[in-house]
C-alpha cells in the first residue's frame, strides 16, 4: 500500500474526531464551572455604590469604571471616568488588555445588575481577575447617590450618617442635593478589594 | 500539566538541555529525510522531488492534530503556548525575501546547519551568507524599523478569525494537504530527471 | 526514510517541543544570537551605542544561553548522527552538473544573505515561522509559508540553471 494512503487512513479519522469534539474541551477555560459557581454563590464580585462613589470622589487612580451598555446609552449618561465596552464587544481583542490586567480595579456597570454581571462572568471564566460589578447598576446609583431619600427621623444614627454621606457624594458628583446641607467628607473606610496580581505563571518565549 | 516549563515542572536549565535533545531529534529527522541535500530541497520548486513538501506538511498536520489531542486530554494548556505574532507587511515581505534566498541558496536556516553537519560545503557558505544577512538587518535596523513594526495584528489564530473551531480547520488543512501530496507524487513522475535519482522508499 | 513517516516523526518532535517548552522549533533565532554575540565581542563600543543591540540584550542577557541555540546545537549533532549511520559524511559541494563549484558557492552565499535578512524581517524562518506557525494555525504561519514558497516557485524559472 502506498504511504500516502496509509497516512490518509490514519490522519483523516483523527481529523474527524478532533473536528467533532466541541471547542471548549480542546481549549480549556482557566476556571471550571464548579469554581465559577462557588464565586457566584459568594457574590464577592459586587461593589456597593457607596464604595464606588467614595473612590470616584477621591479620584482613586486604581478605579476603572466600565460601562457595558450600548454606545448610545453611554453617550446619554455615564458615570465619571467610565469607558464604554458594550457587552457584545467584551471578547474583542481590542479590550483584552483593559479587562485582563493586574493594575486597576475594573467595575462593570449596566442599567441594572444583570448585563454587568454577565460581563463579569465571562471575564472571570477566562481567568481574568480584578473585575467587579456595580451592585444595582445605574438605576440604583441614581436612586441612592444622586437623589438619596431622607430617612425618617426615627431612623438609627447609622442611617442618618449614610444619608449624609450619600448626599455629599451626590453633590460632589453634581447630583440634586440641597446646598444647605453640609457635605460630609467621605471617610476612607471603604472595603476596597485588593488588586490581585496575575498568577506567576511563566510566559513562554518564542520567535525564530 | 504541559507545557512543562510554563508550569515550572522543569527548571530553566533542564529546559535548555531538553532543547538540545529536541534539536537532536529535529536534526536527525531532517537529515534522514534528505533535507541536507540542496538539490532535493530545490527539487520541490521544479517538481522532480517533492519530498520537502510531503515532510513539511505532514509535520504540520501531525503537529496540529497532536497539539489538539494533547489539549483534549488536558496534557497541555493550549492557551499558554507561543503563537507567533502577525505583523502583516513584514511577515509577507520577509517571506518574499526568504523565498528568493531559498531558490538561490537551496537551503533554509535549519536545513543548512543540518547539511553542514554532514560536510556540505555549500551549506557552510549559506550559513556564512546568513550571518551577513542578519548583520545587515541588525546594523541597518533604523532603516526598516517602520516596515518591521507596521500593521501589527496581535497573534491571530486563523480558526478564530474565520469563526470556526480549531479542530474543523485542522480537518480542512488535512484534506488540502492530502490533495497537495497527490499532486506532488504526480509531479515527481511528470518532471522526473535522468540525472537525479529519487531515493525514497 | 519515507517522507510521510519522516514528516510524522518531525511532527512528533514539534509536539514534544510544545509540550516541554511551550514553543515550536526554530533556526534563524540561533543565528541571530551568534551574530549579536559576535558583534558584541568584536565591537563592544558599537553595541553600546546602537539601540537595536541594547533592546535585544535587554531581553537576552546572555544571547548564547538561549533555547534556540541549544536546539540548533542538537540539530548539528542529530544531523551528524543520521549522516554517520547512513554513511553520508563527506565534504562535497552539491550542485547541478551544469554549473561550477564557484557559481554554486556564490549563489549559496547570496541565498544565505537573503534568507538571513528575510528571516529577521519576517520574525522567523521556515521552521520557526512557517512550520511552527502552521501547527498552531496562526495567521503568520500560513502567511509566511505562502510568501516563502510562493516566491520561490515564482522565481524558480529564473534560477533553473542552478538546479536542473
Amino acid at each position: 500500500m502506498k504511504a500516502r494512503i496509509i497516512l490518509a487512513t490514519a490522519i483523516i479519522p483523527l481529523g474527524l474526531i478532533i473536528a467533532a469534539v466541541p471547542e471548549n474541551t480542546t481549549k480549556p477555560y482557566k476556571l471550571t464551572a464548579e469554581q465559577l459557581l462557588e464565586e457566584v454563590k459568594s457574590g464577592t464580585q459586587f461593589m456597593q455604590p457607596d464604595e464606588i462613589a467614595d473612590m470616584v470622589i477621591a479620584k482613586d487612580p486604581t478605579l476603572q469604571l466600565i460601562d457595558v451598555r450600548a454606545a448610545d446609552e453611554f453617550e446619554k449618561f455615564n458615570l465619571p471616568g467610565a469607558i464604554n465596552i458594550p457587552l457584545v464587544d467584551i471578547l474583542n481583542h481590542e479590550w483584552e488588555e483593559t479587562i485582563n490586567q493586574d493594575v486597576k480595579m475594573n467595575v462593570f456597570y449596566s442599567n441594572g445588575t444583570n448585563d454587568a454581571n454577565q460581563a463579569w462572568m465571562i471575564t472571570r471564566q477566562l481567568g481574568y481577575q480584578n473585575n467587579y460589578v456595580l451592585q444595582g447598576g445605574v438605576n440604583y446609583w441614581a436612586e441612592t447617590i444622586m437623589n438619596p431619600q431622607v430617612p425618617p427621623s426615627t431612623s438609627p444614627n447609622e442611617e442618618m450618617a449614610k444619608y449624609d454621606l450619600r448626599k455629599g457624594a451626590g453633590m460632589a458628583l453634581g447630583g440634586a442635593a440641597d446646598a444647605s446641607q453640609p457635605a460630609v467628607a467621605s471617610a476612607g473606610g471603604g472595603a476596597k478589594p485588593p488588586i490581585q496580581k496575575k498568577d506567576k505563571k511563566k510566559k513562554v518565549q518564542g520567535g525564530c | 500539566m504541559g507545557p512543562l516549563v510554563v508550569y515550572e515542572i522543569i527548571s530553566e536549565n533542564v529546559n535548555l538541555f531538553l532543547a538540545f535533545v529536541i534539536g537532536i531529534g529535529f536534526g536527525f529527522v531532517l537529515e534522514s529525510n534528505g533535507f541536507s541535500s540542496s538539490r532535493r530541497l530545490a527539487g520541490m520548486f521544479y517538481g522532480y522531488d517533492t519530498t520537502v513538501l510531503k515532510v513539511f506538511f505532514t509535520a504540520a498536520l501531525v503537529g496540529s492534530v497532536g497539539l489538539l489531542f494533547l489539549g483534549l486530554f488536558k496534557w497541555i494548556d493550549l492557551s499558554s503556548i507561543y503563537i507567533n505574532p502577525t505583523y502583516l507587511w513584514s511577515t509577507l515581505g520577509g517571506g518574499v525575501v526568504m523565498g528568493a534566498g531559498f531558490i538561490m541558496g537551496g537551503y533554509c536556516p535549519g536545513t543548512s546547519f543540518c547539511a553542514a553537519s554532514i560536510g556540505k560545503l555549500d551549506a557552510l557558505a549559506f550559513i556564512g551568507g546568513m550571518f551577513i544577512g542578519i548583520l545587515i538587518f541588525t546594523e541597518g535596523y533604523p532603516l526598516w524599523e517602520g516596515f518591521y513594526n507596521a500593521k501589527f495584528m496581535g497573534s491571530p489564530v486563523i480558526s478564530e478569525m474565520i469563526g470556526t473551531s480549531r479542530g474543523f480547520l485542522t480537518l480542512l488543512v488535512i484534506l488540502v494537504a492530502l490533495g497537495m501530496f497527490w499532486v506532488g507524487e504526480w509531479a515527481e513522475k511528470k518532471f522526473a530527471r535522468d540525472d537525479y535519482k529519487l531515493n525514497q522508499k | 526514510m519515507n517522507p510521510y513517516l519522516g514528516g510524522a516523526l518531525l511532527g512528533l518532535v514539534l509536539v514534544a517541543a510544545f509540550w516541554i517548552s511551550g514553543r515550536g522549533l526554530g533556526a534563524s533565532g540561533a543565528a541571530k544570537s551568534v551574530v549579536v554575540t559576535g558583534v558584541k565581542t568584536v565591537a563592544p563600543a558599537h553595541v553600546e551605542k546602537t539601540a537595536f543591540y541594547q533592546d535585544y540584550l535587554k531581553s537576552h542577557t546572555n544571547p548564547m544561553k538561549d533555547w534556540l541555540v541549544f536546539q540548533m546545537l542538537g540539530v548539528v549533532v542529530g544531523g551528524f548522527l543520521s549522516g554517520a549511520i547512513a554513511g553520508r559524511l563527506k565534504f562535497t559541494v552539491e550542485k547541478s552538473p551544469k554549473i561550477t563549484n564557484k557559481i554554486r558557492l556564490i549563489f549559496a552565499v547570496l541565498g544565505g544573505i537573503f534568507f538571513g535578512f528575510g528571516s529577521q524581517l519576517g520574525r522567523g524562518c521556515t521552521s520557526g515561522s512557517a512550520l511552527t506557525g502552521m501547527a498552531v494555525l496562526s495567521l503568520s504561519g500560513f502567511l509566511s509559508m505562502a510568501a516563502i514558497f510562493g516566491t520561490a516557485f515564482a522565481l524558480a524559472y529564473f534560477a533553473r540553471k542552478l538546479w536542473i
